[in-house]
């Protein structure tokens, strides 16, 4: 059974849909990822699962649930954690209140989930305990991102969903953090990554949807991954040739 | 000059200080949780002063009882105002101005209703003590104004200890650092915002409980006290709540340092002043883009 079950989503801004008709899923302990060219609507499809835009048709299911209905603050206790596109971190705050007020609000509203507690995260991100008093803001671009991962896992989410973690960050802290999500992964959590590097995409996710101006355009399912690679016509298509470089 | 005197003058100023401290205070947690600049800060102190005076004299409701009434009532003001007013103006997307002139038209209609209800006499609470004074060196304090300023003290310590170690304290924080953010990690947004109010409109009650033993309960005493607590405020900086502390009693010390100088009746004069220079000498202010981004 699927963990994420959206169908024929439109969402989008002040009323207009920017999304039109989008349908994926994501399995139980499956990795999945979106990836698409700037402004095709990845993070729009995040928002609208998170709740923070209204759903204006279609459905978005966790499970059985349906969430159109559950307010963007509860959805937390519907089992999704998102690390959304530029983190959201309460930058004036330690590092230490920005976990524990993940800890608390997950532990509040997911009193059976327990996965992960700060310990458990400061072993995933080693760095973390001699940067506990400092505020987040003072932290390096790669430091933020692992506190928004940290953060983020310390709702014990079923579906963790990733926003473009690795935009903006040196090829070696991008490793680290991938390698914390293949670690995520190898211990199964489903998760929905958003990637424009379709070589990333293709070392973290089982499949992948190719969005393009808000619909789905194209599937990669399991094992497709080197074919889509070397099809230099649709990495054009759909991502304008961005298609990274080869790891 | 002479040296009671001027003890005497920097008592009274640290004492009004601590009022200007808390009407700051009470500002800068509404201004610092939901980008509102609440013009009738001054108006919760006023429906504290009242409700507590109301209590004890016309109900006989013992002077600690009546007073914690005064603050709580000023606390429900602040979660009317923002449940019923400021959170449909938000849902049909209002700019951050149009707060100001909501607050503003609250205040007004607040001050009308006191004076219709109550008339125009000027109301004194009895103080904690009675009338007694206590001697420092030379300079004579009232026993209440003492008490004014430990009781303003411990509420600032208690405040800072709730917004830096409670849960629900940090959520408000995150609330207005990242509205995104604070949602996606499981915190009720809109929630924080009328907790916000209540906390502004608590610590304004509790204000004007405190203040009416000195000043007397009337229905225009609002408007002056909001004026003279966004003077405190905006000298500490508007967005750091603790700045207003700072600040009152800063401004406290210098309105009474002045009245030293010039005739009493020039106190309100000076600090009204001393706000004009600092929007003129900071143009985008300690209210100014930077600061309003969240301190
Ligand atoms: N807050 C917003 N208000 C209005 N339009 C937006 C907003 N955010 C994004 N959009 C529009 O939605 C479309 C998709 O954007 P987005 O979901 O951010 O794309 P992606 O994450 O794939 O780069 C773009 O055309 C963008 O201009
Ligand atoms: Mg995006």
């Amino acid at each position: 059974m699927s963990v994420l079950d959206i169908t024929n989503l439109e969402a989008g801004y002040g009323g207009m849909p920017v999304l039109h008709g989008v349908a994926l899923s994501v399995g139980r302990n499956e990795s999945v990822a979106v990836i698409g060219a700037n402004g095709s609507g990845k993070s729009t499809l995040v928002r609208a699962i998170c709740g923070l835009i209204p759903i204006l048709a279609g459905e978005v299911r966790l499970g059985d649930v349906s969430l159109q209905a559950i307010p963007a603050h509860l959805r937390v206790g519907r089992g999704i954690a998102a690390v959304l596109e530029g983190r959201h971190l309460f930058g004036e705050l330690s590092v230490r209140d920005n976990l524990r007020l993940a800890a608390a609000h997950g532990a509040r509203l997911r009193p059976g989930a327990r996965r992960f507690d700060v310990a458990q995260v400061g072993a995933l991100f080693p760095f973390l305990g001699g940067r506990m008093d400092s505020a987040v803001e003072l932290l390096s671009g790669g430091e933020q991102q692992m506190v928004a991962i940290a953060r983020a896992l310390l709702l014990n989410p079923d579906l963790l969903i990733l926003d473009e973690p690795s935009t903006g960050l040196a090829p070696k802290v991008v490793r680290e953090i991938m390698a914390v999500i293949a670690r995520l992964r190898e211990s199964g959590m489903s998760i929905l990554l958003i990637e424009q590097n379709v070589a990333l995409a293709a070392e973290c996710a089982d499949r992948a949807y190719v969005m393009a101006v808000g619909r789905v355009v194209h599937e990669i399912h399991a094992g497709q991954w080197s074919t889509f690679r070397q099809d230099e016509t649709l990495l054009r298509a759909y991502l304008g040739g961005a298609a990274g470089p080869a790891s | 000059m002479d040296l009671t005197l001027l003890l005497q003058s920097a008592l009274a100023g640290l004492t009004n200080g601590f009022v200007y401290a808390l009407i700051g205070l009470g500002l800068s947690v509404i201004f610092r949780g939901t980008r509102i600049i609440n013009a009738m800060q001054g108006e919760f102190a006023l429906i504290g002063g009242m409700a507590s005076y109301v209590l004890l004299e016309s109900l006989g409701v013992a002077l600690p009882v009546a007073a914690l009434g005064g603050a709580v009532l000023g606390g429900i003001t602040g979660v009317l105002v923002e449940a019923v007013l400021v959170r449909p103006m938000r849902r049909r997307g209002a700019s951050e101005e149009s707060y100001l002139l909501l607050t503003l038209g609250v205040a007004f209609a607040i001050s009308a209703a006191v004076l219709y209800f109550f008339g125009r006499d000027a109301r004194l609470l009895p103080g904690i003590g009675g009338e007694a004074s206590a001697l420092f060196f030379d300079a004579a304090i009232r026993v209440h104004a003492i008490w004014l300023i430990v009781i303003a003290s411990a509420v600032m310590a208690l405040l800072w200890l709730f917004y830096h170690r409670t849960v629900v304290g940090l959520s408000m924080m995150a609330a207005s650092v990242d509205e995104q953010g604070a949602t996606t990690v499981g915190i009720n947004v809109p929630l924080m915002r009328t907790l916000t109010f209540l906390l502004g409109g608590l610590v304004g009650g509790l204000a004007g409980v405190l203040v009416s033993p000195l000043i007397t309960i009337h229905y225009e005493m609002g408007l002056l006290l909001t004026l003279k607590g966004f003077a405190a405020a905006i000298l500490g900086g508007l967005a750091n709540p603790f700045g207003a502390v700072v600040g009152g009693v800063t401004l406290g010390l210098v309105e009474s340092g002045a009245v030293l100088y010039f005739a009493s009746g020039y106190k309100d004069v000076v600090s009204m002043v001393i706000l004009i220079v600092i929007m003129i000498v900071m143009p985008n202010g300690m209210l100014g883009r930077g600061a309003r981004k969240g301190g």
